[in-house]
């Protein structure tokens, strides 16, 4: 008892000691250390991390044990002799209970440690510099740049490429004209479906400059693996260039968005912002 | 009618031996009533299904073993998984939960057959006819359907998806759907009214129990799949907008699948724990560890998975996070209850690993690995990310494949001697056992990383500047060898057909405890020529072990209980 009760606090100083010791840089950061993630471009991304890797952390130690438990059975407990009869034991509620009990502990902690995770993920502000309307169709996207009044356009073969500035926080609005897509950039760590006849609104603030790949990742039919796009995150000064580039092109006002429900319309911060 | 015998009757039950024709035998198969019958059937035909689904799995992993389309186009692709899902789920692993209920449970609680046999047969020849519909759509114009097995609206609306590929789908599988809830129904009705004398229902087998549970949440999940298929049948030909993307349905659909979608893992998952249950103590000759507490946790597990359905839809930004991320998390308490249990039977007893053992040690590790996965999954902010990756497909292999196929062999091993006289070779059995092990986890271990780094499921394609080469054509090897694996299998039961020795004992591995351990291999028509008194929820153990067992009676307490 006593020696399970210390790996139960173990454990939980782990999960507890995970984020710190990673913000402080004492755990490597590497794509093993990521656990496969990619390393993340935005303000929002090490905190999804820390909590990815927190998950590992409980979910190996609990493997482990678990793992250890069969394969201690397996081997201490094998059968022996032919005539081996054990204690037909059939019941223990102190342990039964324990393994209850323990197992609902880690996961309310875990619950917590999620929830207040994704608060932060899907809170909508007013702080954002940037609105813009991603909308997803069959099989490419449009950006319509919804403050610069221009948009870009692709197709399954010529890949549209969204520009961000870096260190300003965009709010995503996500539309579309057919069937549902889902809006997926792996280096920003998060992704959303697009619902016709929905908006869904969400913001983030990229914070390394780079060239990154976006995704549809929700079935849209034939040529949905061809739904690509690029992402830039550049500095302001090269973003200012890019949508006058759009503007010189004539690709001012904005692509149609889709169906949207009836009794909201997408955030058109216009010029006064 | 049965009768009670107070002596331990331990020699075999004789059975009559009578020899048929093929065509004698092929009518009294077709024209059967009997569960054992009809169960077999269930059986084989779900396993036909599963090797048709396994070769469009093949296929899959031949066109993502390097970038670039080489064997099929992108629409043939989007139907090759469509497909490989939709009788994974609705043909293979749905009704060989029926077959095994069929065949195993009456037995297990000492009735003379199910009850409603005619019900029982029909239920089967909807499965066969609806199945067969679904999966015709290949033979069509437009081909198969190819909007993924849960469908989502509006890809499968006529606008998007038109073909009669798409209605022979939904068609097929309401019929195939109305074929689960029969056989549930029947599976209730017997477990309650139906059970011999001295089988109360805290002495039913635990897989009883899960067959039991399993039917309650298919009343609950199935009506609202034939609502939702049969709506979109509507939409789809007599212009009816009830999934009308202006109006929400969109995420009507999603709610609507997904409230069937995760209690129907379950329903393929208990029956599945039942069989573990039922091996498990029988390979580590002790009882099953905290029976009451395993019951319960099987109410549990069932209760949580009606209220869990939206974790499916965290991306579609239309749900409360909080809520569904706390009830799927919870379903890990009374799964943990469930490993717990299964490693306390194992605990100081006296293992040994016959191939039914092994199978289902295999199962315990491979679905330990999908189970941790899903409890990161049940986190929106992690699944944000990995939602709709390779991750996903990792882990519902590990959950489903490491539950339903693992236990489907552990069962065919243990059961094949009652099903059929004989008993499987053990070392073909162990060979192939460890080649499906190494196949598997070879495939799907490293699908884990594709996801997390990136790689999007469902795409027929992916860019060698993507990086996702290496692990792709490691998943791939995997996969043959996971096909291969199905050979050494089909050749063992060939060779057991034509050569292995009858079986002469009733209970062949020697410490069989429920039920259906006391009665011949095969079992004779009306299963029981008589019933064993049943005074806990092991009566053959106590039948064959009077001085080890629970009778009250008969036992002599020699053995050191500890209760």
């Amino acid at each position: 008892m006593a020696s399970s009760r210390a790996s139960i606090v173990r454990r939980f100083s782990l999960i507890l000691a995970l984020p710190v010791l990673a913000s402080c840089g004492m755990v490597a950061d590497n794509e093993f250390t990521r656990v496969g993630f990619p390393e993340p471009a935005t303000v929002e991304g090490p905190g999804i991390i820390e909590l990815w890797q927190g998950f590992w952390i409980v979910a190996i130690a609990v493997g482990l044990l678990v793992i250890g438990l069969l394969a201690f059975a397996s081997i201490k407990f094998r059968r022996r002799s032919e005539d081996e009869v054990p204690a037909q034991v059939r019941y223990n509620i102190p342990i039964e209970i324990l393994y209850t009990v323990v197992p609902l502990i880690i996961v309310l902690a875990l619950f917590g440690f999620t929830a207040r995770e994704q608060e932060k993920l899907t809170a909508l502000t007013d702080e954002y510099t940037h609105v813009v309307n991603v909308v997803g169709f069959r099989w490419s996207w449009a950006f319509n740049y919804m403050d610069e009044n221009v948009y870009e356009t692709g197709t399954p073969g010529v890949v549209p490429t969204l520009y961000l500035p870096v260190d300003e926080k965009v709010r995503f609005e996500l539309t579309s004209p057919d069937v549902l897509h889902s809006f997926w950039i792996p280096s920003f760590l998060f992704k959303m479906d697009i619902v016709p006849g929905a908006i869904n609104r969400f913001e983030l603030t990229p914070d390394r400059e780079g060239r990154f790949v976006g995704k549809c990742a929700e079935l849209c039919g034939q040529d949905h693996a061809r739904m690509l796009f690029n992402v830039e995150v550049v500095d302001r000064a090269e973003y200012n260039q890019y949508i006058a580039s759009l503007r010189a092109k004539g690709q001012t006002g904005m692509i149609p968005p889709g169906i949207l429900p009836k009794d909201e319309t997408l955030t058109n911060a216009g010029a006064n912002r | 009618m049965t009768t009670l015998d107070d002596r331990p009757v331990t020699e075999p039950t004789v059975q009559r031996t009578r020899r048929y024709s093929k065509g004698q035998a092929f009518v009294n198969w077709v024209t059967s009533t009997d569960h054992k019958t009809i169960g077999y059937m269930y059986l084989i035909t779900s396993f036909i299904f599963f090797g048709l689904a396994g070769l469009m799995a093949l296929g899959i992993r031949a066109e993502l073993a390097q970038p670039g389309l080489q064997f099929v186009s992108n629409e043939q692709y989007n139907q090759l998984f469509t497909m490989h899902g939709t009788i994974m789920l609705f043909l293979f692993a749905t009704p060989l939960f029926v077959g095994f209920g069929n065949v195993i449970m009456p037995l297990q609680i000492g009735a003379p057959d199910v009850a409603f046999p005619r019900l029982n047969m029909l239920g089967f020849w909807l499965f066969l006819f609806g199945g067969i519909i679904a999966a015709l759509g290949f033979f069509t114009p437009g081909g198969a359907a190819a909007f993924g097995w849960f469908a989502y609206t509006p890809l499968s609306t006529e606008t998007f998806s038109p073909g009669v590929g798409g209605d022979l789908w939904l068609l097929g599988l309401s019929l195939g759907g109305l074929s689960t809830i029969l056989g549930s129904v029947n599976f209730i009705t017997t477990i309650l009214t139906m059970r011999a004398p001295g089988m109360t229902m805290f002495r039913t087998s635990i897989f009883t129990w899960t067959i039991f549970i399993t039917s309650v949440l298919v009343l609950i999940a199935f009506p609202i799949l034939a609502a939702a298929l049969l709506g979109l049948f509507l939409d789809r030909n007599f212009g009816s907008l009830i999934f009308d993307p202006a109006n929400g349905g969109a995420i009507l659909w999603q709610h609507l699948f997904w409230f069937f979608g995760h209690p129907e893992v379950y329903i393929i998952a208990l029956p599945f724990f039942g069989i573990a249950s039922e091996i498990l103590p029988v390979f580590s000759r002790k009882p099953i560890f905290g029976y009451k507490g395993l019951v319960y946790a099987t109410m549990a597990i069932a209760a949580l998975s009606v209220a869990v359905w939206a974790h499916h839809m965290y991306v579609t930004g239309a749900v409360s996070l909080s809520f569904f991320a706390l009830t799927t998390m919870l379903i890990a308490v009374p799964t943990g209850v469930k490993f717990f249990n299964w490693i306390g039977t194992m605990w100081r007893g006296s293992i040994s690993f016959e191939t039914p053992m092994l199978w289902t040690i295999g199962f315990l590790t491979t679905f330990l690995i999908g189970g941790l996965t899903g409890v990161m999954l049940a986190a929106p902010a992690i699944d944000f990310h990995v939602s709709d990756s390779y991750f996903v497909v990792a882990h519902f292999h590990y959950t489903v494949f490491g539950t339903v196929v693992f236990m489907m062999f552990a069962g065919f091993y243990f059961w094949w001697p009652k099903m059929t006289g004989r008993m499987l070779d053990e070392k073909l059995g162990k060979f192939h056992f460890w080649l499906l092990f190494i196949g598997f986890h070879t495939t799907f271990l490293v699908q884990h990383w594709l996801g997390a780094e990136g790689m999007p499921r469902r795409y027929s394609d992916y860019l060698a500047s993507d990086g996702f080469t290496t692990l792709n054509v490691v998943s791939s090897v995997g996969a043959a060898i996971l096909g291969i694996s199905t050979l050494p299998w089909l050749y063992n039961v060939y060779k057991t057909w034509r050569f292995a020795p009858k079986v002469t004992s009733d209970d062949p591995w020697g410490w069989g405890m429920s039920l259906e351990w006391a009665t011949s291999c095969p079992p004779p028509r009306y299963n029981f020529v008589r019933i064993p008194r049943i005074r806990s929820e092991r009566p053959a153990f106590d039948l064959h072990h009077p001085e080890l067992g629970d009778d009250p009676n008969t036992n002599g307490q020699l053995a050191g209980k500890t209760h």
